[in-house]
């Protein structure tokens, strides 16, 4: 009788331990199901690659700019030296640049004109949008109403004027230039901002966005920033 | 006594590695079930100790609870009460029943224990 009893308990308490693992298992490690269909994998694959490419471009580069130094390291290294320099100040803006690009006008909507409305320059908001997607799109240079863009510009509301670098735009018709590194960038680029919203987002602001043709030579000016520097000082 | 622990030890080694899952669907039907087992287990203890331990009831209260704790939670779901709740209710409240009669119980029996040892002494 006892036997068969502790047996009972026995038999009992194993299918207890095991349902209480089975629900541990359960509750730690819930299993996922996969939904991704292979059309996102693609396109993750996809996006990786892209940035894959742009790495080994990037490396490929670099590479150069070290050979070149290797073999110029005894003949003459100023030319190199002032090379380097060169592309920073292009970057920084401190140079004019020329190149294939792209024009943008921002014009006053004229129905709402003959309407009376009063209109007024671009926001800061929307202008920083188009910016942001424009060097996703490989923007070299940009320049907005004369004023060029470097890495630490600053766009901004001030007293209710859209300003870039403290400087405001006075006007609602605007020219933006744009210059990218390859006629098909700027082709790439038209595109893109054609299938955007930019242009339905200028008209909610009672503007019109015109996107013209690419060119192959835009000329942007240089502008000298104040650039604000702590630690470096000029002898 | 060690008998049914190596048991569970057994079971829970067994349940971990096969690493066995249940979809989430039936996590609830599955942990008023492990509640509804522990409560007989422990009422099967008391049941020992207090000397009317019957194989018969043991047996037929494990599958028994099992099956009508599920049943509630399963009508609870597509009635759109949590009856559930009343069958964690009544488990746990039974379960800590039993816990403390086998607790008084196992202190009745070493406090006898310790008197007979102090009477023979």
């Amino acid at each position: 009788m006892t036997k068969k009893m502790y047996r009972n308990i026995t038999i009992i308490s194993f299918v207890i331990g095991f349902m209480l693992a089975v629900q541990y298992n359960t509750v730690q490690d819930p299993a996922e199901r996969t939904t991704v269909d292979i059309w996102e994998i693609r396109q993750q694959l996809f996006a990786e690659q892209e940035q894959h490419s742009e790495l080994l471009t990037a490396i490929s580069e670099l590479t150069e700019t070290v050979n070149k130094y290797e073999d110029a390291e005894f003949d003459n290294p100023e030319v190199l030296l002032q090379q380097t320099v060169d592309q920073l100040k292009e970057r920084a803006g401190m140079l004019p640049v020329e190149g294939p690009g792209l024009t943008l006008t921002v014009g006053s909507s004229p129905e709402l004109i003959g309407l009376g409305y009063e209109i007024k320059p671009v926001s800061p908001e929307l202008l920083i949008r188009l910016i942001n997607d424009l060097n996703r799109y490989n923007a070299r240079a940009i320049e907005v109403d004369d004023k060029r863009l470097s890495y630490n510009s600053a766009i901004r509301d001030i007293n209710g004027k859209t300003t870039i670098n403290s400087e405001a735009i006075q006007n609602t018709d605007i020219e933006i230039n744009i210059i990218t590194f390859t006629y098909e960038q700027a082709e790439k680029m038209k595109n893109h901002l054609l299938a955007s919203t930019f242009q339905d987002e200028f008209y909610i602001d009672n503007l019109v966005l015109t996107i013209h043709e690419a060119e192959q030579n835009i000329l942007i000016d240089s502008v000298v920033p104040v650039q604000k520097s702590k630690y470096l000082s000029e002898k | 006594m060690w008998l049914p622990l190596l048991g569970l030890i057994l079971g829970v080694v067994l349940g971990v590695l096969t690493d066995i899952q249940i979809p989430s669907v039936y996590e609830n039907y599955l942990s008023i079930a492990v509640l509804a087992a522990l409560d007989t287990m422990v009422g099967g203890i008391r049941a020992l100790l207090q000397q009317v331990y019957d194989d018969k009831v043991f047996i037929s209260g494990f599958f028994f609870n099992i099956i009508l704790a599920a049943g509630l939670a399963f009508l609870g779901v597509h009635i759109g009460v949590d009856l559930y709740l009343a069958a964690i209710f009544a488990f746990g409240v039974r379960l800590f029943q039993n816990i403390a009669v086998i607790r008084r119980l196992l202190l009745t029996k070493y406090e006898n224990r310790r008197l007979k040892k102090e009477e023979n002494s």
